[in-house]
């Protein structure tokens, strides 16, 4: 996408259709992807995306459009819809174009480059390999998978506000299915960063993780302490990241309304966004409505210290934007969300964690957050799969059971934290963290 | 979008690398979409969707790129990458391509994109107001109507050319009900294969309705217990029992690479036998419908399951190649950054002989299903899980109690087999499935179903 040319066609018929107020986002991203089956590359995948969206102010209202299509006809096209579209809001809310903060932080990456193709094609096949290599339960369906992609956001409005950002990451899945007999598991494992360096230990976890779950037998419903591991509870935090917001509980979807200042979780739940997290490979200085972000304990020893606020809701509430305006994609509207969102480590060791915990379940598989978490009740139901914890050691696999509660009660039961934060994987600027931690008398549904 | 001869050219250029077929998938998008929250009409956004996919197989191994630069250079760039990464160049490549053309079997009206959005407001307004109206504990609704317009080019190397147009629309409206210190939620989210005369079969009113009534019955429902059940599920969205537990299973994505527990069945007695489960993407105008699939393969009516024998799969092109079977129309992708692969359309439980009040009769203690939200499946292992968005206990053969906040988990293999009773009231409803293709429309559906014994995750 020529950017500028692009910008040119909007400003010009921004101006020539009166419109004081308005702005121009883009994103273009490059991607390159290769899929192994057996011992070939059975898939290989190459994307060039772009898209733009322009969105003004017209009587008080911000209308948005967005398109691919890059033309200057498109363009004009795209401002007339968004005067069209706002036009029929009715919504009173403050709206902005945003003149600027007083400074911007400096991403510390090295620049983004996309992979070579023969090199991510060379690691995955290596990474098939050595999976293939690290059990002979190992079997078909098995897949490696490397990746690499690069994408860059620009913002441009009327103003003169002129901000971009470029991110980048590589990395891998790798996902065994292992056979004993008539029983099939599969297990997924993935490490994403900004090279592909740290790639070697990744079969031989992912083949450890399918195998650990063979001969899983079922549990007994009743109330258990639970570890959960933190690639699962982020999971948590993904499912419920939206009570946070400002807008939700402005809107009454967010029983954390009015609440900031209050004690919401347990004592030692303290939890952190930080959009410039050093390590990761999504850092960005700016929002989608070009606020600077900046690091906050959302949840500090407990205490909520603040929600997550875009310009809108922040004028609405008397405070500060918090800079969480997100563009999910270039069309998505504005709209609140968390960048590196994790529960701050503990100080204990996961041994120390599961010697503190003589009988429990030890979950490492949760799935179906997208049905079984509700947001506004805080209630879910959540599939998963683990192991038994007997004197305080892991013990034999367990599948076919549920975890039941309500996020805000599952806050304040947080007893333990271990110390090791697992990151997962980056949607748009978001990404989750959590370490291990344990949570007592949980509702366990099985047999 | 793009002319035969540029078709012709990228195909050339991307079969150029040894492959042995190529097929070019372009595609232009008009999504409009208004939302509405606490009684004010909030946004408007209009999103066109435009770019090119180009895929080239040899064999099984394939290689696919796509771009949302539309002009002959973008295509043609696409085009090279296939062909530099799949293998040995080849000259003597000609491609000739043929116009097909194919009767639309899901006309729509009014076209959503072509309506002003305070016309589309106002319908959803309609809509929220209702459930707000509904009762005074309804603190909050909100709610969106969405439109899209769906034109796509198929062009393939066995001289296919070919267009479809694919007009939907759906209106969603979302109620909470507060007291107590405690949110409850319903919704409802009826859409089809129409334009914007959806309404005349949709009342938005009903919607919101629909919604807020939901709503208000989980203010007053407990937590439901935990524990193995014998549970009724209701028809419409009840379906998505079937869509996790087996349909996932039946897809050639996994099927082909050994991945699923379906593969290697077909014949078997793999349900019970009042089970006869079908994916049918021609119902006229129907939320899971389109006259081709996105490979062009034209959609057809595919009986999965007859009377508990597993008869068919759902195969794609690149899964009929691994297979070794003939291509389902199954072929879906949520836009030209995807590659198309096997995905269901409208995939539901037929009717079968049991009457519906003896299925509830018959349990003496369990529950009763009636909505359900969405679910997920690991088709390997066909460990599955999906949320119970209203559900009641059932003592004595009657509907009891409500009761809130349960999810149902179970295998496929084994719930299939424990579906003991099939009722005769089948309606379908409207989903969206992700999975490796994107985001795609499907309708579930079956009649009221008692199953046997199930993992009900209470608490």
């Amino acid at each position: 996408m020529n950017f500028e040319r692009m910008k040119n066609a909007l400003v010009r018929a921004a101006q020539s259709m009166g419109l004081e107020q308005y702005e121009i986002y883009a994103q273009t991203g490059e991607s390159v992807s290769v899929e192994t089956l057996k011992d070939e590359v059975s898939s290989f995948v190459f994307g060039t995306e772009g898209g733009i969206c322009f969105r003004c102010i017209v009587d008080g209202k911000m209308g948005y459009a967005s398109g691919e299509l890059m033309t200057e006809e498109a363009m004009e096209d795209l401002v007339r819809a968004a005067i069209s579209n706002a036009r029929c809001i009715d919504n009173e809310d403050e709206v902005f174009i945003f003149k600027g903060s007083p400074a911007y932080e400096t991403v510390d990456l090295a620049p983004a480059v996309l992979a070579d193709a023969a090199q991510v094609r060379a690691t995955a096949l290596e990474l098939q390999k050595a999976t293939y290599a690290a059990s002979d339960k190992v079997g078909d369906g098995t897949q490696s998978v490397a990746l690499s992609f690069t994408a860059e956001e620009h913002l441009y409005n009327s103003h003169g506000l002129s901000l971009s950002n470029r991110v980048g990451l590589r990395g891998a899945y790798v996902a065994p299915v292992v056979r004993d007999g008539d029983e099939a598991q599969n297990h997924t494992e993935f490490a994403l960063g900004m090279g592909f360096e740290s790639l070697s230990d990744l079969p031989q976890k992912a083949v450890c993780g399918a195998l650990d779950k063979l001969g899983a037998v079922t549990v007994p419903s009743g109330k258990y302490d639970v570890i959960f591991d933190g690639k699962q509870f982020r999971g948590f935090l993904s499912a419920f990241s939206g009570v946070f917001s400002a807008k939700n509980a402005q809107q009454g979807l967010s029983l954390l309304a009015g609440k900031e200042g209050s004690a919401v979780a347990a004592s030692c739940v303290t939890l952190t966004d930080d959009p410039m997290r050093k390590g990761s490979p999504m850092q960005t200085p700016f929002d989608g409505e070009g606020v600077a972000t900046a690091r906050r304990c959302v949840i500090e020893n407990g205490t909520l210290k603040t929600l997550l606020y875009d310009l809108t809701t922040a004028a609405k509430a008397g405070v500060a934007s918090t800079g969480n305006g997100q563009k999910g994609s270039y069309a998505a509207p504005v709209s609140i969300a968390p960048y590196n969102f994790s529960v701050a480590p503990g100080t204990l060791t996961e041994e120390e964690l599961f010697a503190q915990t003589p009988d429990g379940i030890y979950i490492t598989e949760c799935k179906g957050f997208h049905a079984g978490a509700n947001e506004v009740t805080g209630d879910f139901s959540i599939e998963s799969a683990g192991f038994r914890i007997r004197n305080g050691k892991r013990a034999e696999p367990i599948k076919s059971f549920t975890v039941a509660g309500n996020f805000f009660d599952l806050l304040k039961a947080i007893d333990l934290i271990a110390n090791d934060v697992k990151w997962g994987i980056p949607r748009g600027y978001t990404v989750f963290g959590s370490p291990s931690l344990r949570v007592r008398n949980m509702s366990i549904a099985g047999d | 979008m793009i002319s035969k001869a540029f078709a012709e050219e990228a195909l050339c250029c991307a079969l150029s690398g040894g492959a042995d077929f190529a097929e070019l998938y372009g595609e232009i998008t008009r999504n409009n979409v208004v939302t509405m929250v606490d009684g004010k009409i909030e946004r408007a956004n209009d999103t066109l969707i435009s770019g090119v996919g180009i895929r080239a197989f040899l064999g099984t191994r394939t290689v696919f790129a796509s771009t949302s630069d539309l002009s002959r250079d973008g295509l043609m760039k696409c085009a090279r990458a296939v062909a530099a990464a799949i293998g040995e160049l080849r000259e003597d490549v000609h491609v000739t391509l043929r116009e097909r053309f194919l009767p639309n079997l899901h006309p729509a009206r009014i076209v959503p994109s072509s309506v002003d959005a305070k016309e589309r407001a106002d319908l959803l307004r309609r809509g929220c107001f209702a459930a707000k109206e509904y009762d005074p504990a309804i603190s909050q609704v909100t709610g969106s109507l969405a439109g899209v317009d769906h034109t796509i080019l198929v062009a393939n190397t066995e001289g296919l050319y070919t267009t479809d147009r694919h007009i939907r629309t759906r209106i969603g409206v979302s109620a909470v009900a507060s007291g107590d210190g405690i949110n409850q939620s319903g919704s409802a989210f009826p859409g089809a294969g129409l334009g914007l005369e959806l309404f005349d079969r949709v009342d938005p009113r009903d919607v919101g309705v629909e919604a807020a009534r939901q709503a208000m019955v989980n203010l007053r429902a407990d937590y439901c217990p935990a524990g193995k059940m014998t549970v009724a599920i209701e028809n419409g969205f009840g379906g998505v029992i079937f869509h996790e537990a087996c349909g996932h299973s039946l897809e050639a994505t996994s099927v082909a690479i050994g991945a699923s527990q379906m593969a290697g069945k077909l014949g078997e007695k793999i349900a019970n036998e009042k089970v006869t489960a079908i994916d049918d993407g021609t119902i006229p105008n129907a939320w899971g419908s389109v006259n081709i699939d996105d490979e062009g393969t034209p959609t057809q009516r595919n009986v999965l399951i007859e009377n508990g024998v597993l008869k068919s799969y759902m195969i794609d092109r690149l899964g009929s190649r691994r297979m070794g079977m003939p291509m389902t129309g199954n072929g879906r992708r949520q836009s030209y950054t995807y590659a198309a692969t096997s995905r269901m359309t409208n995939t539901f439980i037929a009717n079968g002989p049991d009457r519906n009040e003896d299925i509830i009769a018959s349990i003496e203690n369990g529950l009763y299903c009636r909505k359900m939200g969405g679910g997920s499946v690991n088709p390997l292992t066909g460990a599955f899980n999906f949320a119970v968005t209203e559900g009641y206990l059932v003592r004595n053969g009657k509907i009891c109690e409500p009761v809130r906040g349960a999810s149902l988990i179970g295998t496929g293999s084994e719930i299939l087999q424990n579906i003991d009773m099939v009722g005769q009231n089948l309606e379908t409803a409207q989903g969206m499935c992700g999975s490796e293709s994107g985001s795609v429309p499907t309708d579930v559906g079956q009649p009221l179903i008692r199953v046997s014994s199930i993992t009900v995750g209470g608490r």
